[in-house]
């Protein structure tokens, strides 16, 4: 089943065009990448259709309702939560407070009997390594980014998106999040990752999406993307044919 | 079922407490501003009247943090709808002869309305220019008093009639003091609510909030319109205990005053403007009388202690009281300070 889908999704900032007609879909249950070079337009992607940054043209089917141009806080009550790039805290709240939000107010359809336990469960669940009264300021990147995941997760969502959730981390700590991206896919939760860290790209994505200048350049299982000429130009450029001189190939381009 | 089996543990005197938001130590508190202008050096008239002001400021300051402490608006133009609260209650009394009783209740409303359309008009708008918004709608609500004579007698003043006929201060500080603990209850009760982490999450982290599931729409409207009928209700009783009203009393420095008792009681807390307003007007009020050669020295003293406060406490009185004064080993004083445990 479909869980979420794309019809020529796009999005225009003025003259400049981010997101240029992406169709794609994602299946339930399924771990897929979206990946891409640097301003791509992967994130634009993500805020529309979460809807922090509405669409300007093209429909999102999310359960197979039309959800296009919905408030992101819609989108949470109907199952779609996301974790964010550079985490979001609310700074003077503490821990357990920061989940609590989410799962007091993220589950308006799906209502959870205690929700103090509930984050509690969720903060033990992505493993924060904190006590649950520690105010968010004080926290470092890597604590954040548990504690953003935690707050995704409180509101039981049917569709998790993460944005970068890996940038920045150590090679151990590769492995836990590897380990706790598969445990929430377990809990039967769907998840789009944006992610760069291509060992982890490949370790727990079933199918990829490759997106460049704000267009679609590959779909598929991960192997084969993987493999994709296209996609291997876009982030390395264009290899040089041999029997080509560079002052011959940068003539032709410009012919 | 836990929190409901914890609480019929209480005996009745902490259960009213929690009712109220009170601790014991706040309980204590009031207890003493109720007798206090009873004994000696605080029953004379002029002094209860600076109770009275303090009061006024208390209970402002609480409804004023119920908005820039919850959901990070600063509304400059608080006093002006204070303002609006007065003249809608006086005019009312003055041209239909109801009881000033009724008027306040009704200038409250029309504040409340007020409220409610400036949550809605500042919508689109962050922080600082929300509150610019604010501002601009306060003095909007000056220059129509000034200028509306027929009406509000602009800058000449309108008379207002009295809470009580009799000329002592003494009912209007209990009033006052009443309206005060009225503010503070319903304010506290409401952020101990859900409602309370929705307005504190939009305040802190709009982005973060809405992709929680809360709707910010609501909420700041809520925010604005109970935040604004708690001052239409004070404007109410300005008008009939100071029995004149200019547009004067609409001024941003007024607004000022307010937000300086509030941030150095301490953002967010609510409690602590209500309790750093009582000695601090009193101080105020004792440098203005005493130094009367210098004018507007109480401003610059404002000012001061403000810029001091955020560069050394930002958290005010109330962060401090919390990080030194909330753990204490005596187990008297921790049940004074903390109550008993309800959850």
């Amino acid at each position: 089943m479909k869980i979420l889908e794309t019809q020529e999704l796009s999005k225009q900032f003025g003259g400049l065009i981010a997101v240029n007609k992406v169709s794609m879909h994602v299946k339930e249950g399924d771990i897929v990448g979206l990946i891409g070079p640097n301003g791509a337009g992967k994130t634009t992607f993500l805020n529309a259709v979460a809807g922090l940054n509405p669409p300007t043209g093209g429909r999102v089917l999310f359960l197979g309702e039309d959800t296009t141009g919905f408030t992101p806080e819609k989108m949470c009550h109907r199952g779609l939560s996301r974790s964010f790039q550079i985490p979001r805290p609310y700074p003077k709240m503490t821990a357990l407070e920061t989940v609590l939000t989410s799962a007091i107010f993220g589950n308006r359809l799906r209502k959870v009997k205690d929700p103090v336990a509930h984050s509690r469960k969720m903060l033990s669940f992505v493993e924060f390594p904190m006590a649950e009264e520690t105010i968010t300021e004080s926290l470092n990147t890597l604590q954040l980014k548990r504690l953003d995941l935690a707050r995704a997760l409180a509101s039981n969502p049917r569709l998790l998106f993460l944005d970068e959730l890996a940038a920045g981390l150590t090679e151990g700590e590769l492995g836990d999040i590897m380990t706790l991206i598969r445990k929430i896919r377990d809990q039967g939760i769907t998840i789009l990752m944006v992610e760069h860290i291509m060992q982890l790209i490949m370790s727990v994505c079933e199918r990829l999406v490759c997106i460049q200048f704000g267009n679609k350049i590959a779909e598929g299982p991960t192997e084969e993307v993987a493999r994709d000429p296209t996609v291997t130009e876009a982030y390395l450029g264009r290899q040089k044919k041999k029997e080509c001189s560079p002052d011959t190939h940068a003539g032709a381009q410009v012919g | 079922m836990q929190t409901t089996k914890a609480k019929s543990e209480l005996n009745l005197f902490d259960r009213v407490l929690d009712l109220l938001s009170l601790k014991p130590l706040g309980a204590i508190g009031l207890v003493i501003l109720v007798i206090l202008p009873l004994v000696p050096p605080f029953n004379q008239e002029y002094l209860i009247r600076w109770l009275c002001a303090a009061a006024l400021i208390a209970a402002a300051s609480v409804s004023f943090d119920f908005t820039a402490g919850f959901i990070n608006i600063v509304n400059f133009g608080y006093y002006a709808i204070v303002g609006l609260g007065g003249y809608t209650s006086a005019i009312l009394v003055d041209r239909f002869g109801i009881s000033p009783w009724i008027g306040i209740f009704v200038g409250a409303l029309s504040a409340g309305l007020l409220g409610f359309f400036l949550g809605i008009v500042t919508l689109r708008l962050r922080g600082i220019f929300a509150a610019v918004m604010a501002w601009f709608m306060g003095l909007a609500l000056m220059g129509l008093a000034t200028k509306a004579v027929w009406l509000t007698r602009g800058s000449l003043g309108l008379r207002v009639e009295r809470l009580f006929d009799s000329p002592s201060n003494l009912p209007y500080y209990y009033v006052i003091l009443a309206m005060m603990l009225v503010t503070y209850v319903i304010t506290k009760g409401v952020t101990r609510s859900d409602m309370g982490l929705a307005f504190k999450a939009i305040g802190q982290n709009m982005d973060a909030a809405r992709t929680s599931g809360i709707n910010p729409v609501y909420y700041r409207i809520v925010n604005f319109t109970l935040s604004c009928t708690l001052a239409g209700l004070l404007g109410g009783f300005y008008a009939h205990y100071y029995g004149i009203l200019t547009p004067e009393m609409m001024h941003t420095s007024k607004t000022v005053e307010v937000l300086a008792v509030a941030y150095i009681g301490g953002r967010g807390s609510l409690w602590g403007g209500a309790v750093v307003a009582f000695p601090f007007i009193y101080a105020m009020e004792m440098v203005r009388s005493s130094l009367s050669n210098l004018p507007g020295l109480n401003l610059i003293l404002y000012g001061l202690l403000l810029i001091l406060v955020m560069i050394y406490y930002s958290g005010g009185f109330a962060a401090f009281f919390q990080q030194h004064f909330s753990k204490p080993k005596n187990i008297i004083l921790y049940y004074l300070v903390n109550g008993k445990k309800t959850a």
